[in-house]
């Protein structure tokens, strides 16, 4: 073939992988064709046309979670030679090969590089990330949003939810049970909102729980790690306060 | 039919949720960072003054120890001021320390590194204070009762030069946790939010705590200092009774 001068060029990758739950993880290596301008999306993809090992072994396709495969929809945070990164946004000629992926480490394996990270979502429900406008009528329109409010809430709305701030968290872990960046940062969010204000003191309250906002050792990891850049240690500061004002306000009023 | 009741929450594996508005550890956080400050951080710093006295020679660190000793309620200000709250900060910080997971391998980035040396030399700190606490408070010639010989007991310590090396890594680890604490205290509260703010404060710590460190390490030095070589035991002896109590002719 005329491309086989090129095609000797390869990309190394191990994948540790999981079959179940509470599977034993093994790790597989692959060996697939160089293609310039690959991501790791691109690389799984590549493996599930032809699933076989470096050892020449048929297996399965690598199972992970994924959507948009344009770094918004924040499923497919994994272990990128160690480090928690996007797979949509890992680009394989940045990286050192071979290049391995593993699941996150601190949220439980489903199978493979797919993890539970339901964590999240309850933490967001605890603190109710959210505006309160469900009801049986019409409420009217939204109250008028200053433009300054709305520059400050625009990159906090930016958070896709992909845990990566709370996998890099030397806090974040099953001893302390820590809420993490991204629901400090949500809380914060929702708390700037005209309409959402409503919930302030409920979010505050819920986040001065325990595994809330004190248990932030300020290691900053967080905003270094972000994929979207979310100004999450301002986000924490200024919540640490907000919670600190209302546990006051609550001890002489409550 | 669907009712209105919330879904039930189903149990998860691993890191647990949020326990909203459950427990007291918000307080207990707060104040083992506001301890910190004060009062330890204030009694640090007027640890680190008054030992700095000794530059001025045997005499003049015995009449500041014998200053602070003759405060009112000396000892309830120790206990209440310094012990106590000493203690708190020591036992609740290695509890901190433990809980963490240092990830300073797989992101080596300087807030990282910031987080494990505050509880490292918090740890230091700690272990240095036990000893320094016995060997020169609690044991030996009691200070309280003859300030006029704390410059020969701290004298004799600080001949050895491993417990030399050891006060000076405790001076430096100690300023470091203190300045980076309180820097870390305006983050944490809320008082420098921004990145910018946080950045002006971390140099107005740096500075204050090499000040402090600086300040200490002179004192220090001062105790083997050759013009202060063999001071006498006790500069303050005690009094013959005639000195004391003038014989009323």
């Amino acid at each position: 073939m005329a491309q086989a001068a090129t095609s000797t060029r390869t990309i190394k990758v191990e994948i540790k992988r999981q079959s179940t739950p509470d599977g034993k993880a093994t790790t597989e290596a692959f060996e697939i064709p160089y293609r310039p301008n690959m991501n790791i999306t691109s690389l799984l993809g590549e493996i599930a046309l032809n699933p076989t090992t470096v050892t020449g072994a048929a297996t399965t396709p690598i199972t992970y979670d994924s959507n948009c495969l344009e770094e918004i929809c924040g499923s497919c945070a994994m272990l990128i030679n160690g480090k928690a990164m996007m797979a949509c946004s890992a680009l394989v000629d940045k990286l050192e090969q071979p290049i391995r992926l593993a699941p996150l480490s601190k949220f439980p394996v489903v199978r493979d590089l797919a993890v539970d990270r339901s964590v999240l979502f309850e933490n967001l429900k605890a603190v109710k990330a959210w505006v309160p406008i469900d009801g049986t009528y019409d409420l009217g329109p939204a109250p008028r949003q200053f433009p300054q409010i709305q520059e400050q809430r625009y990159p906090l709305s930016n958070c896709i939810s992909c845990t990566i701030c709370m996998e890099v968290c030397p806090q974040f872990n099953d001893v302390t049970g820590f809420v993490g960046a991204a629901t400090i940062a949500q809380a914060r969010l929702f708390n700037m909102d005209p309409a959402g204000s409503v919930l302030k003191e409920d979010r505050l309250r819920a986040l001065a729980g325990d595994g809330g906002i004190q248990e932030c050792g300020f290691a900053q990891n967080c905003v270094q790690a972000c994929p979207k850049g979310l100004p999450l240690t301002e986000a924490i500061s200024d919540m640490g306060r907000d919670v600190f004002v209302q546990q006051v306000k609550d001890l002489f009023t409550r | 039919m669907a009712t209105a009741a919330a879904p039930a929450t189903p149990t998860l594996r691993g890191v647990q949720p949020l326990r909203a508005g459950e427990g007291h550890s918000f307080f207990w956080r707060r104040l083992h960072s506001l301890s910190g400050i004060v009062p330890i951080g204030a009694f640090l710093i007027e640890h680190i003054v008054s030992n700095f006295e000794a530059v001025n020679g045997p005499l003049a660190y015995a009449q500041q120890v014998k200053f602070l000793n003759s405060l009112p309620l000396v000892r309830v200000l120790e206990w209440c001021f310094i012990f106590i709250p000493l203690a708190f900060h020591a036992l609740y910080g290695v509890w901190i320390a433990f809980r963490g997971r240092a990830t300073v391998n797989v992101y080596p980035w300087a807030g990282n590194w910031g987080y494990l040396t505050q509880r490292i030399t918090g740890i230091i700190a700690l272990l240095y204070i036990v000893q320094h606490l016995w060997r020169q408070r609690f044991s030996g010639v009691n200070l309280p009762e003859h300030p006029g010989a704390a410059f020969a007991k701290v004298q004799h310590e600080l001949h050895n030069p491993w417990m030399l090396a050891i006060y000076v890594i405790a001076m430096i680890a100690t300023c470091w946790h203190f300045a980076y604490g309180i820097w870390l205290f305006a983050a944490k509260w809320g008082i420098t939010p921004g990145d910018k703010a946080r950045q002006r404060f971390g140099y107005v710590c740096a500075a204050g705590g090499t000040a402090l460190c600086v300040l200490g390490l002179v004192g220090m030095y001062a105790f083997i200092n050759p013009k202060y070589a063999n001071a006498p035991e006790d500069v303050m002896p005690t009094q013959p009774p005639a000195i004391v109590q003038p014989v009323q002719p």
